[in-house]
């Protein structure tokens, strides 16, 4: 059964021990930032509910990165035992995306919702009420959207895209961020500056889970994120309509910023600790939001995510959307593919895949799949192993790595592709320009190899030893006088 | 009590002691950005009635010591 928001949410992390509330004042400057870090570089650490934020009402929260450092929280946001090993949680979880995918159920549109208890408009809007955060030392402002979902509209379509796109605060009533250009909302925001018009918006911040974790995906062209939500929740996002334009948002939002997206307008924005785990890419001239109307329930709750080094909601969740759109990509081309893992602990930079070996050279054609995928947008590098190897096992792929990929027939580089302003290893003007560069890293067996004489057997438990020798060692394993 | 601001530069050379200059600073009491009219410099001597003005490089690394600033005019929050 789906949350209905996100307070339902919040409830269930307590109860399952995933959550702490802090009474304690917390100063919405650098403190609240710096737990939030803290509780993401604990592994399966839980999320902080701060219940007194200085200089805001009581009653006005916020709840750090609810799917941090782990799996557990994402599979509970997901309906899924929060007791279940990583590597199952993470496979249902992609096989989740995918149901939703193959079968989305439209959202349902309704009159009002708990969004509405609250409107501010003209002179009442001051997004400073809100207890945005100052996160990082040395961040480009305070960040509002720091964990929401942004809605937008094609211009020549009825497609509607939601996506979770950083949001600093300039002053009371404008906003400013960062959109990759390959990004969906970049794509649309181009057909209204061609044409010199401004792109209503509106951002829900602290929705149910599922919503918020779809707005971290990366669906194909022309998908309704809003779709994909109610196929994963097995029932339909229940929507409302923005007092000042056209656009729908989750009924139960605590917060909704309305406004528009001004059309060749740049202002200073960032620079901004990010998912890299680094602070890459510098202050500079990026897009600015108008703020027309705020709508908020009683009490708001709101949410950020504190970026950095992983795990934090980003590399959880995006591993499962992007990871599941990967994964399908590759199966649309009929490849023999085993499994996919987008690695949450490389920052989504590595994919690794493992796969039956019917001809030469798959892993180049593996790569290429992937980086030329919309679900692949951000990998820069790709590991390729045989299908006796899962890419889940780290010390068997980075094994694999390195005695099976050949440094210079393994390695294959494509020196010319599109880049990424966040990437660290870039220099400066690559990433000013989004100049990029992918490499695979075959680290299969060469079929053409005579498996009988070049092939080296591998020297492991599982392998090397007969099976009737196998079976009487772990039979006799407690005999021995060992404990397990 | 000097107020505290805070600036983006991409090299110390963007700040131009001595002479009125625009600039885009941050109070940092709230984080808010104002466009100012104002003189800087980097010693406190050469403006004994100034505020602070931390500096800041592109990608948020603070410069060690901190500058003053006279606010001599604060300018419409226009958009560039």
């Amino acid at each position: 059964m789906a949350f209905n928001d996100f307070r339902e949410f919040i409830d269930k992390l307590e109860k399952e021990g995933q959550l702490v509330r802090i009474k304690q004042e917390v100063d919405w400057n650098l403190e609240a930032g710096s737990i939030i870090r803290k509780c993401e570089e604990t592994p399966d650490g839980p999320s902080p509910l701060f219940e007194n934020i200085k200089g805001y009402p009581k009653g006005y929260r916020l709840l750090g990165d609810p799917f941090s450092s782990g799996i557990k929280k994402a599979a509970i946001a997901a309906g899924l035992p929060a007791d279940m090993p990583y590597v199952e949680t993470h496979k249902a979880m992609m096989d989740l995306w995918d149901e939703g995918l193959a079968n989305p159920i439209k959202p349902k549109i309704v009159k009002s919702g708990p969004c509405k208890e609250n409107i501010l408009k003209g002179d009442k809007i001051n997004i400073y009420n809100f207890p945005a955060l100052m996160l990082h030392e040395g961040d480009g402002g305070r960040y509002i959207g720091a964990l929401h979902t942004t809605v937008t509209k094609d211009l020549d379509s009825d497609w509607v895209n939601w996506g979770c796109y950083r949001i600093m605060i300039h002053n009371k009533n404008t906003l400013g961020g960062f959109v990759g250009p390959q990004q969906h909302m970049a794509s649309m925001f181009s057909k209204y500056e061609e044409k010199n018009m401004p792109m209503p918006f509106a951002t829900a911040i602290g929705t149910d889970p599922i919503v918020q974790a779809i707005s971290f995906s990366s669906l194909p062209y022309g998908v309704d994120e809003a779709d994909v939500a109610g196929g994963i929740r097995k029932q339909p996002v229940e929507l409302v309509k923005c007092e000042t334009n056209d656009l729908y948002v989750p009924a139960t939002a605590e917060v909704v910023i309305e406004g528009h997206v001004l059309p060749n307008v740049r202002m200073d924005e960032g620079p901004f600790g990010e998912y890299s785990g680094y602070r890459a890419s510098p202050r500079a001239p990026r897009i600015v939001y108008k703020i027309d109307c705020i709508t908020h329930r009683n009490d708001p709750i709101l949410a950020a995510v504190c970026e950095g080094v992983p795990i934090t909601a980003s590399h959880t969740v995006q591993s499962v959307g992007w990871g599941s759109g990967i994964r399908k990509a590759l199966r649309d081309e009929g490849l023999p593919i085993v499994e996919v893992n987008l690695v949450p602990e490389t920052a989504l930079f590595l994919c690794i895949v493992s796969t039956k070996v019917p001809y030469c050279n798959i892993a180049e054609r593996i790569g290429h799949i992937i980086f030329g995928c919309k679900a692949g947008t951000y990998v820069m590098k790709v590991i390729v192993v045989d299908d006796d190897i899962s890419p889940y096992n780290l010390a068997e792929v980075f094994h694999a790595f390195a005695t099976k990929c050949h440094p210079v027939r393994g390695t294959h580089t494509s020196p010319y592709a599109t880049g990424n302003p966040l990437i660290p290893f870039q220099n400066l003007e690559e990433r000013l320009w989004s100049k990029g560069c992918r490499v695979v890293y075959d680290c299969t067996w060469p079929i053409d190899w005579p498996a009988e004489i070049a092939v080296p057997p591998r020297s492991s438990f599982n392998s090397i030893f007969p099976k009737h020798i196998q079976e009487k060692v772990l039979a006799n394993w407690k005999n021995y006088g060992f404990k397990d | 009590m000097a107020k505290e601001y805070d600036t983006f530069v991409e090299t110390l050379a963007d700040l131009k002691e001595g002479e009125e200059i625009e600039l885009s600073i941050r109070n940092l009491e709230n984080y808010e950005a104002q466009n100012v009219k104002a003189i800087v410099y980097s010693s406190k001597e050469n403006l004994p009635d100034g505020d602070t003005l931390w500096i800041r490089f592109s990608r948020g690394v603070k410069h060690k010591e901190p500058w003053a600033i006279k606010i001599i005019e604060e300018l419409p929050f226009s958009i560039i």
